[in-house]
């Protein structure tokens, strides 16, 4: 007889139920099975009416993000093995995002916040395409290198109370990435995303809470970024301050 | 986007907590073995207390080892109440934490001052 | 159909993962650190009301409970310094052309420093109020 695990997995069916509930399934172990794997192996052979996402199944796409056991990881990159001997197993649907259906969660506001940012290079005047690429030295990469990192997965939304608390808080990914754009060579656009920095809803929702860098993937350290993003958005309103006792206008 | 006032009160915080760090476990347990150190001669350690205040540096030293970390603790204590789902109105918290904090400052400045 | 379950944040939330207990503990350190310089400053007031009233104050330090509350200050001083340093180097990045020092020696430096300050203000008091004996 090949050793089982039982899997709770959670359910959320819009059409009938009012609340999600789990419902356990037997899997047969193995030493290299993912999360992930057991996951399409239960909606394969069991419940085809099971709902999930994954793409690339080597933790690159960033669409497999689920609770394990209270944890925000990626099913493709976490194995039964790491819970043998556990009494359990518990899947559910990424915390603090809306639930579609059984583990799909409705990440909109988490994409619009990315989009809020404006991550990409802004430049006061474009350089035209055959003039080339706009060069950086290996030193002016390394200082952003680590929040480039990022695969969009959602996992430290899920880690982040502050985030659970109030959705309108741009969140770790969002303002990682606004921090990787300012702090990139080749952009000029950090004046324009410190707007949305300086306010309530940018950094300053952060407490410091620090598990997103915990649970990250990818080694990102979001919560190292945000914080970064404070001490600029101190210095921005100190000069800020400074031009107003001048007689110039609030920026 | 409006811009949020919270540099001013994380500036502040940050100090106290620098602050804390660098000198408050040892300012703690200073202040717990005083009495026992100071048994042999209360008076040469109020003589002592009053020399430092008496120099405008250790005024500020003082001034800054009471400012800063009210700061500090009282913007923790805000933040965490929220992260409790205190249901407060905002205003009024913020009143009670950094006015407290700005009241307590204003109070021991002034009795710096004093002496 | 769409009817996606919104799932609220509940008041206990922080006890629910052993990485948001730490939180709320480091953030707990504030209040036996802002009822230690309530102490300090009552201190403080005793030495404007004069000699007799600052003797007092230093009587009354013997006090069980005041002990009791440096006991915890002095738990919260230390778990605050040791959370608070942890966090240092994440904030305060030094790589400019010119200068780069990196995170793990920025943390040792407040490390050193931080127990050089300590244990020097302590050694001072030693010195300056216990010297006599
Ligand atoms: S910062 Fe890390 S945890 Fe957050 S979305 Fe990016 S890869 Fe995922
Ligand atoms: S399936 Fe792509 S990250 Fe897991």
């Amino acid at each position: 007889m090949t050793e089982t695990v039982t899997v709770r997995v959670q359910r959320y069916r819009p059409e009938e139920d009012q609340e999600p509930w789990a419902q356990s399934f037997e899997v047969p172990y193995s030493e290299d099975l993912s999360i992930l794997d057991a996951l399409n192996q239960i909606k394969d052979q069991q419940d085809p009416t099971l709902s999930h996402r994954w793409s690339c199944r080597m933790a690159i796409c960033g669409s497999c993000g689920v609770m394990i056991n209270g944890e925000p990881r990626l099913a493709c990159k976490t194995f039964l093995r790491d819970y043998r001997g556990k009494d359990a197993l518990e899947v559910r649907a990424l915390d603090n995002f809306p639930i579609e259906r059984d583990l799909v969660s409705d990440i909109s506001g988490f994409i619009d916040h990315l989009e809020t940012v404006q991550p990409w290079l802004i430049r006061s005047d474009e350089q035209p395409v055959s003039a080339g690429a706009y060069r950086q030295t290996p030193e002016q990469m390394q200082r952003y290198a680590a929040f480039s990192q990022c695969i969009n997965c959602g996992l430290c939304y899920a880690a982040c109370p502050q985030f659970g608390r109030d959705p309108a808080f741009l969140g770790p990914a969002a303002l990682t990435l606004a921090q990787r754009y300012n702090l990139d060579s080749r952009d000029e656009g950090a004046s324009q995303r410190m707007n949305w920095l300086n306010a309530e809803a940018g950094v300053w929702s952060c407490t410091f809470v620090g598990y997103c860098s915990q649970v990250c993937p990818k080694d990102v350290d979001p919560a190292a970024a945000i914080n970064q993003g404070k001490v600029a958005s101190d210095i921005n309103y100190a000069v800020n301050l400074f031009n107003i006792l001048r007689g110039k206008d609030d920026a | 986007m409006r811009r949020s006032h919270e540099p001013i009160a994380w500036s502040l915080f940050g100090a106290g907590g620098m602050l804390l760090a660098f000198i408050g476990p040892g300012l703690v347990l200073a202040t717990a073995l005083l009495p026992w150190l100071a048994a042999h001669d209360p008076v040469a350690t109020h003589a002592a207390v009053g020399a430092l205040l008496a120099h405008p540096l250790g005024k500020l030293l003082v001034l800054a080892c009471v400012v800063l970390p009210l700061f500090h603790t009282l913007h923790r204590i805000y933040h965490s109440l929220h992260d409790l789902h205190l249901r407060a109105p905002r205003r009024l918290m913020q009143l009670l934490c950094y006015g407290g904090a700005t009241l307590l400052s204003g109070v021991t400045a002034w009795w710096l001052l004093l002496i | 159909m769409r009817k996606p379950y919104v799932q609220r944040q509940r008041a206990d939330w922080w006890l629910r993962n052993p990485a948001y207990r730490r939180y709320m503990l480091r953030e707990a350190t504030a209040l036996p650190l802002l009822f230690y310089t309530l102490l300090l400053m009552s201190g403080l007031y005793q030495f404007t009301r004069g000699e007799a009233a600052f003797l007092g104050w230093l009587e009354l330090l013997r006090n069980p409970w005041l002990l009791a509350l440096h006991g915890v200050a002095l738990a919260a001083a230390l778990f605050h310094a040791v959370t608070w340093i942890a966090l240092v180097p994440k904030i305060l990045v030094i790589d400019t052309d010119r200068l780069r020092v990196s995170p793990t020696v920025v943390k040792r430096l407040h490390q050193v420093g931080a127990v050089v300050c300590n244990v020097g203000l302590l050694l001072l008091v030693l010195l300056l109020v216990g010297g006599g004996r």
